[in-house]
């Protein structure tokens, strides 16, 4: 499992690009397809995953949508436009980064 | 699979745990639940997998973690900032709705007439200055001063033009107008009458870039008998005809082509004219003299050329030019030097076309201009009846301070800064202003029809543009924060624990800065009352001053000279109904606007050539019955009478012309002389005309109070083309109107009828002064309406915070006079401090005001201790209403609670 500290410099992208893959999803769905991928490396925490969706949403990059289901109530989190156009940019900032992580630690990277 | 009843157990217990954050509350259930639902797949009890995903969550301080961190991420946005200040100030205004009307009310008012008076400005300042070349124009203005006679005037010679267009490099193109009043127009049959008719040379189009829309703009007013006419006359004679080359008929006499058609001139210049003539064909604009001034004269500059430079010039051409004819006229040896030596003075400048609207006045204005002086007197007033609004604002909210002092206390305790206290205040005047401003915009809407009425212009909230709105928004901003900025400086400053020990005692007797601000009020409001009541009186006094003539039961038939040679039949067979006291037939009539001539005459025997001698006097042509028409006095001697053949060569002078001549002897049976017509409109030197004075009617003003009474003469001549008037007995115009139109159709059918009383035309050469005292007046009763607003709330609110010691006051026997009286007084007091303020600027400015006329009324100390007493009377009705509502008050009531 990562650590979280270095997740947290990274969260907005992997949320901002699992929105774009998967269109519209709900909090827990996130953090279970974020499991999935990474083989359950890395675990998204609530504490930090429920106060990102609402930064980025009072930024503009996501909206919402309620569904009622019985008794329970799901917000689904979407890409605004101007979500989608970020996320493209985002991802190549953060392979960018990871070069140069590379270049700095001395280590080939496949 | 989860129930419901799992799911309201999740939803009471994460309730429980604190989870109630609107937003987040709905999420961490589903998410809560989507967790357990899964482990539950794997087997786990429900209660197992709860457990567990909450302590993923790090139980009930993770939770809360989290709901807080997303709570405060979403507070520190500035919108929600704004959000909450807005509904705070919307509660306040809510729950204080009394306060809140008044504050509105006053504001929009004030607001409102703002925007007109701005409105007002604008186009008063954007006159003449839509033509291409408007910096560039300017006019010709003369001063001489001759024979005792002083003119400040636009006219100037005939030559003038043209030699400045043809010796002077930097003209580009000089014109000229020549007025000659009305002229009937007409296409085949039916006459109509135009007033806005004036002669003009060809190149107007050239200076005056005004849009030809058919026509060549070069060649249309070379040639004689040529005419161009604006857009609305071509469609008032040919309607879907092509005017273009048509012909019009003047004065039922000259056939004139039409050669160009031209856009309505817009309402904001000086002139409007519809029909330009051609120049070409008037014989007086061909004379190449300097001593007669009839022609108002423009010049175009050249692009670069210096106005002031040119100007220089001018004394120049005087002593070339001028002088040597004079020399011919007055006596061969005049030299300028003689001349100005003998007090004389002809002097040429240059007035910029900016300037015309609001800073001239002279002889010769085609229309009435405005006055740059009224401009910034509307301006200052607007501005004060806007503060006084903002002040009934800055002294409630502040009185009103005690009230609010808990809560700023209680808020500082919270961890409120200072400068959130401020902004929270000045939201609540923002909005405020807000709402005024939007009410303020139906106001002046609903009122700007009125106010065209009176100003005489054609205002229009200008809806479409953009600017509107951000101006709008601009002066919300402004007048919110102006109005704001005090109460939020004295309210935030309050210090908590002080407040909240309940040391807060901020009756009436705390505020200096409300008590200053309220006499500054009153002050504004008391000088405006004075100032309404000085013009009124000033008003009254020139309608009711003894004027030397009968203003009233004359009526006056325009245009006789339609009437051909039925001219005196019809004048006799009115006369023959009975209904008529006298009648005249003349243009010289004792009001302005009417017709008037101006000649040098001397005592005979006396040297022509000597300045002195010379009395420059207005010589009308009158016929037997003026005198009495008009009703004049004949002080000494007698009038024209048919009786006497002689007096052809007879002459009644006024007492200023007795003053000016200075006879030797006996007045009556004195001769007056000057020279007589060479034929070609000049005076021959050779020619002398005589006159024998029979009779001195008593002096009659006939222009405006403002001047004096002038030198004049009056000699006969019975076949004036003039106007014909006629006095008449009967209290019923209408009768006197039906009996003249019906004779009129009769003598002079397709002629238009046109009339007026002469106490009308008399009332219209004040019609300025009854505008402003109009205006004045409204100005000065929505001042006082505003401050009465204020010391309304004002006295409610003292009531208010008194009303324990008004209970045990009567308890203990007060009567509810004495109460009324101890409410009343310290208010009264300040009205009354208001009222020493007020008088002494007020008897400056009414002393300003008054400077210009030479016949003005007594403004006696009375006036002003009236004006005070009407608003100290204001002042104490509006407060005894509130002081005696809280005086009658029972005191069980007040006294009953704590």
């Amino acid at each position: 499992m990562h650590s979280p500290e270095l997740l947290k410099g990274t969260l907005q992208t992997i949320l901002l690009k699992v929105l774009k893959d998967h269109g519209k999803m709900y909090g827990y769905e996130i953090t279970q397809r974020v499991k999935e991928l990474s083989d359950g490396r890395i675990l998204l925490t609530e504490g930090a995953l429920y106060p990102s969706l609402h930064k980025l949403e009072a930024e503009g990059l996501l909206k919402t949508e309620t569904v009622m289901m019985g008794k329970r109530v799901r917000k689904y989190y979407s890409l605004t436009i101007e979500g989608k156009s970020l996320v493209k940019e985002r991802v190549s900032e953060f392979v960018d980064f990871i070069r140069t992580m590379g270049n700095v630690l001395q280590v080939e990277l496949s | 699979m989860l129930t419901d009843d799992h799911i309201s157990y999740i939803i009471k217990d994460l309730n429980y745990r604190g989870i109630v954050a609107e937003g987040i509350q709905d999420e961490l259930i589903d998410h809560i639940c989507s967790a357990v639902e899964t482990e539950m797949v794997n087997g786990t009890r429900f209660i197992d997998a709860y457990h567990h995903i909450l302590k993923s969550f790090g139980h009930t301080a993770g939770l809360r973690e989290t709901q807080k961190q997303t709570i405060q991420l979403e507070n520190t946005k500035p919108k929600n900032m704004l959000k909450n200040y807005f509904t705070v100030a919307i509660r306040n205004l809510r729950k204080h709705s009394f306060y809140s009307f008044i504050n509105v009310a006053g504001l929009s008012i004030g607001l409102a007439i703002c925007f007109i008076i701005i409105l007002f400005v604008i186009n008063e300042i954007s006159y003449d200055k839509h033509f291409a070349y408007a910096d560039r124009i300017y006019r010709i203005k003369s001063e001489i001063k001759f024979g005792g006679n002083h003119y400040n005037m636009l006219y100037a010679p005939p030559v003038m033009a043209s030699t400045l267009a043809t010796e002077y490099p930097e003209v580009e193109a000089a014109i000229r107008f020549r007025e000659r009043g009305s002229y009937l127009v007409k296409r085949n049959i039916d006459n109509i009458k135009e007033d806005h008719v004036i002669w003009t040379d060809k190149d107007f189009f050239k200076v005056f870039a005004i849009p030809v829309v058919a026509g060549n703009a070069e060649t249309a007013l070379a040639e004689p008998n040529s005419i161009a006419i604006s857009e609305t006359i071509a469609h008032k004679y040919f309607p879907n005809e092509n005017a273009l080359g048509q012909t019009l008929i003047l004065d039922n006499k000259w056939n004139m082509k039409i050669t160009a058609i031209y856009k309505p001139i817009p309402t904001n210049t000086h002139f409007h004219f519809d029909i330009l003539i051609a120049m070409e064909g008037l014989e007086e604009a061909k004379r190449q003299v300097w001593y007669s001034n009839n022609f108002q004269t423009y010049i175009l500059l050249r692009q670069g050329a210096d106005a002031k430079q040119l100007e220089g010039k001018f004394p120049e051409l005087v002593v070339k030019r001028a002088m040597p004819q004079l020399a011919e006229v007055l006596g061969d040896n005049l030299t300028m030097e003689k001349f100005v030596a003998a007090g004389n003075k002809m002097e040429f400048t240059l007035q910029p076309l900016s300037d015309i609207h609001l800073r001239s006045s002279l002889q010769g204005e085609f229309e009435p201009n405005f006055d740059i002086a009224y401009v910034y007197l509307f301006v200052a007033i607007a501005l004060f009846i806007l503060i006084i609004a903002c002040i009934n604002f800055m002294n409630l909210s502040t009185a009103r301070s005690a009230n609010r002092a808990k809560e700023v206390g209680i808020r500082k305790v919270m961890g409120s800064f200072r400068s959130h206290l401020m902004r929270q205040f000045l939201t609540e005047s923002i909005l405020l202003t807000f709402i005024s401003i939007l009410l303020a915009l139906l106001l002046a809407y609903l009122l700007l029809p009125l106010f065209n009425q009176l100003s005489l212009r054609t205002l229009s909230i200008p809806f479409q543009q953009p600017m509107l709105y951000g101006i709008i928004i601009l002066a919300a901003l402004a007048v919110g924060l102006l109005a704001g900025l005090y109460p939020s400086f004295f309210l935030s400053a309050f210090k908590p624990v002080s407040v909240l020990k309940g040391h807060v005692a901020l009756g009436m007797k705390s505020g200096f800065i409300r008590s200053a601000l309220v006499v500054f009020q009153f002050t504004v409001s008391i000088f405006l009352v004075i100032g309404t009541l000085a013009v009124n009186r000033q008003l009254n006094y020139i309608q009711n001053k003894k004027l030397g003539f009968n203003k009233d039961q004359v009526i006056v038939i325009e245009d006789a000279y339609a009437l051909g040679n039925n001219r005196m039949p019809f004048k006799d067979e009115i006369m023959r109904s009975g209904k008529m006291e006298n009648a005249t037939m003349t243009g010289y009539l004792p009001v302005s606007g009417s017709w008037r001539s101006d000649n040098p005459w001397w005592v005979e025997g006396r040297d022509p050539a000597v300045q002195e001698n010379m009395v420059s006097i207005q010589d009308w042509r009158v016929d037997y019955d003026y005198i009495n028409t008009m009703g004049m006095t004949i002080k000494e001697g007698r009038g024209f009478s048919r009786e006497f053949p002689s007096d052809s060569s007879a002459v009644i002078i006024n007492e200023a012309s007795v003053k000016r001549f200075n006879f030797n002897g006996d007045i009556i049976g004195s001769k007056i002389a000057t020279f007589g017509d060479g034929g070609n409109g000049e005076p021959d030197r050779n020619k002398l005309i005589t006159l024998t004075v029979i009779g001195i009617v008593e002096d009659f003003h006939f222009e405006s109070l403002k001047e004096n009474v002038s030198p004049l003469m009056m000699e006969l001549n019975e076949k004036s083309e003039g106007p014909i008037s006629f006095r008449f007995q009967s209290q019923n115009t209408q009768e006197v109107i039906r009996l003249v139109e019906a004779k009129w159709k009769e003598l002079a059918p397709g002629q238009p009828f046109a009339y007026y009383f002469l106490d009308q035309r008399f009332g219209s050469m004040y019609a300025a002064e009854t505008r402003l005292g109009k205006i004045f007046g409204i100005f000065s009763v929505l001042a006082v309406l505003i401050a009465c607003l204020g010391l309304f709330a004002l006295t409610a609110f003292t009531a208010e915070q008194r009303m324990k010691e008004i209970g045990i006051r009567k308890v203990l026997g007060a009567s509810i006079s004495s109460i009324v009286v101890l409410l009343s007084k310290e208010l009264g007091k300040l009205v009354l401090i208001a009222f020493v303020l007020a008088a002494p600027l007020a008897w400056y400015g009414i002393d300003w005001w008054l400077k210009d006329y030479t016949y003005k009324t007594d403004i006696g100390f009375g006036l002003y201790l009236m004006a005070g007493l009407v608003a100290f009377l204001i002042a104490l009705a509006t407060m005894s209403f509130q002081s005696f509502k809280a005086a009658a008050s029972d005191p069980v009531k007040s006294l009953k609670s704590e």
